[in-house]
């Protein structure tokens, strides 16, 4: 197995010639980034009608942009009034808002700017060079495997993006459980569908993300008129291009702060679940560790603002490759990109790589040639771009309700579907409010019926011996990785307690 | 202080651990609902839910059990204060929910542009507390012109058609 060069480069080639989509997704990128809580998944759940009616292809490109822009865009609102635009860009006020309040909003915002397109573009670069050796990983994965990895991805999600394991294997399961819904595939016995002939053919999955995502936090976001203060919005209004030259310098002198942080991001956005926000974390973590001003941090250190722009930008190459190696979406974004893929007949996984590399391969050039473009464009556009951030809640959340309910109606024509996606509102809404993570859900609905089929399959083979769960070598080993993964957090946890 | 339902307390309050049971109680009411759909099916539609149902099942007392224990030590109450916190926007989101109920089931028959008007109008002025009308009137007026245009003009999507569009259709 080596890298073909030859078909990268015609991708490279392919994919700046649909610059007229990256350019508008890297505007609305920046645009619902910088907005704090909205995400790019929010975003492309909105715009799913237009999405689903895009070729695969063109689809996946404008998804790819908005993502690794967003990422970017959520540096925005955290640097400039301390609000991070997504839980990825959490660490980012750190350091980013104290250089705020000292006058080098600018400064600040061309550091973060340097540090998200370099550090996204070289882990874009390192995962492309990689899938070809990744891929082929995914043929040594059987049935048996195949049902411990969905459980570990699950587990996963549960102890590591849920602030509470317990919590967020309940919502995982409950997911699973959820996904279960409709015909079986043998006898086409209907289960747990409530009567409801929709749901013979399992739940769709557009109205499951649109309610779990959008609908459930329109209805969260309208506690506050506005979600930016007086003085945030006073800040805002203050930064100017003065120190953006300056910035730029800072950044690029710390370009091996950039590289090693982002190889952070990339490895930690592999583990399905783990996110931006972990790696943007262990990045600061890990810069303040080997720094020799480790006392600075916290004060507007320049090396505390790299790493964790660096880092969420390198996850999002990372959280692709489980996605599309062995069809486990790594985190929400990725989750709702297999939605779509799947909508269009896609089906995400090792195949993929011999069917449609164009799409499986595609999907990284998309991300590097986003970022390259990002380089010009970035600059000029962030500045107004933030500008989003004063919108007001009054109009933000019905406009977010009509829009993606009316999304979930496309794929089926269904108004059932409509009412399905209000119901999976009020569970996210439930979830939201008293700390279950949605994300954990909506991967649970997705892999339940890919579960079942692994399950079944396992089981035909072995004809209806459920020990077959534990008959390989290195199914045995990723279930003890399942188990420790699950338990040690839970002892760290209680020994921390018992210090503290 | 004003804990978690906005009561001022000199003490800091408990949390209020019963809203955490609500949705542990939705799934295990659903699981048993699920497992009673597949009792008497073959066991290739029964295998996996079982398998996973039963996970969730003890996942679930597992919870219950931590909350009850938590509310015995005196640690945490029974409230269901974070489902509704802050709850003077309780009527609000009630209204924005009911507004919403109505839009799905009009849309059949009014279609996207006519009854995304009118639920964004209203949604907006509920919000705003009646203010700003002018502003929400031009807001609402153009995004569902423009989503008649964007989606079912230029895209051809297939959004939820009423008399508007039926009307529009010779034209556009």
């Amino acid at each position: 197995m080596e890298v073909d060069w030859g078909l990268f480069s015609e991708l490279f080639g392919r994919t700046f010639t649909f610059w007229w989509v990256i350019l508008p997704a890297i505007l609305l990128g920046l645009i619902v980034g910088a907005i704090p809580g909205f995400s790019a998944a929010n975003t492309i759940i909105i715009l799913l009608p237009m999405t689903l009616a895009m070729e695969p292809e063109i689809g996946l490109i404008f998804m790819v942009a908005l993502y690794a822009s967003s990422r970017m865009g959520a540096g925005i609102p955290a640097i400039l009034v301390n609000i991070p635009g997504t839980a990825g860009a959490a660490a980012t006020p750190l350091d980013g808002y104290p250089m705020t309040k000292q006058g080098r909003a600018q400064q600040a915002l061309s550091i973060s700017f340097v540090s998200s397109v370099s550090g996204g573009l070289l882990t874009t670069i390192l995962a492309l060079l990689a899938m070809p050796w990744l891929s082929q990983v995914a043929y040594h994965l059987h049935s048996v495997e195949m049902i411990v990895i969905m459980l570990f991805g699950i587990s996963l999600i549960a102890t590591i993006a849920a602030k509470d394991t317990l919590k967020g294997l309940i919502a995982g399961f409950f997911g699973l459980m959820i996904g279960y819904i409709g015909a079986d595939v043998v006898y086409e016995t209907p289960r747990g569908t409530f009567g409801f002939l929709e749901l013979y053919d399992k739940v769709p999955l557009i109205p499951a993300l649109v309610g779990l995502f959008a609908v459930s936090e329109a209805f969260a976001v309208i506690e506050g008129e506005s979600i930016l203060t007086k003085r945030g919005l006073e800040a805002m209004q203050k930064a100017g291009w003065k120190e953006t030259w300056e910035g730029m310098k800072q950044a690029v002198s710390r370009w091996w702060h950039i590289i090693w942080t982002s190889i952070i991001g990339l490895i930690i956005g592999v583990v399905p679940g783990a996110g931006a926000a972990i790696a943007s974390f262990v990045a600061y973590q890990q810069s303040k560790t080997f720094s020799k001003t480790p006392e600075l941090y916290g004060t507007g250190h320049l090396d505390g603002l790299v790493a964790p722009e660096s880092a969420n930008n390198g996850v999002t190459s990372g959280t692709l490759i489980p996605l599309l190696v062995i069809g486990v979406p790594g985190g929400a974004t990725a989750a709702i990109m297999a939605v779509v893929l799947q909508y269009h007949g896609v089906t995400v996984g090792p195949d993929l790589f011999d069917s449609q590399p164009e799409l499986a391969y595609g999907a990284f050039t998309a991300m590097a040639v986003t970022y390259a473009i990002m380089i010009f464009t970035i600059l000029p556009l962030a500045r107004y771009m933030s500008r989003i951030t004063v919108v007001s809640t009054v109009y933000m959340a019905p406009i977010i309700i009509s829009f993606t309910l009316v999304g979930s109606f496309v794929p089926r024509a269904y108004v059932f579907d409509m009412y399905l996606a209000l119901a999976f509102g009020v569970i996210g809404y439930v979830a939201r409010k008293t700390g279950y993570h949605v994300a954990a859900i909506l991967i649970g609905v997705i892999l339940g019926p890919l579960l079942e089929n692994y399950f079944l399959r396992a089981l035909r083979i072995s004809q209806g011996d459920i020990m077959v769960i534990f008959s390989s070598t290195l199914g045995n080993i990723m279930w003890v990785l399942l188990i420790v993964s699950l338990f040690v957090p839970l002892i760290l946890d209680r020994r921390r307690k018992q210090k503290n | 202080m004003s804990d978690e339902n906005g009561q001022k307390s000199g003490k800091p309050a408990k949390p209020a651990a019963g809203a955490e049971l609500v949705l542990p109680v939705a799934a295990l009411l659903f699981t048993i609902y699920y497992f009673t759909t597949i009792i008497n099916v073959p066991w290739t539609a029964q295998v996996s839910a079982f398998f996973v149902g039963t996970i969730l099942i003890g996942l679930i007392i597992a919870l219950v059990t931590r909350v009850l224990i938590k509310v015995k030590r005196g640690e945490a109450t029974l409230g269901m204060g974070p489902l509704f916190a802050p709850k003077n926007y309780v009527p609000k989101r009630l209204a924005l929910f009911g507004l919403t109920l109505a839009y799905v089931f009009l849309i059949q028959w009014g279609g996207f542009t006519i009854t995304t008007f009118f639920f964004l109008l209203l949604a907006m002025l509920l919000l705003s507390n009646g203010k700003k009308k002018s502003l929400i009137l031009a807001l609402s007026f153009t995004l569902s012109v423009g989503g008649y245009f964007l989606f079912i003009v230029a895209f051809n999507t297939r959004f939820p058609r009423g008399p508007v569009e039926t009307l529009l259709h010779g034209v556009f």
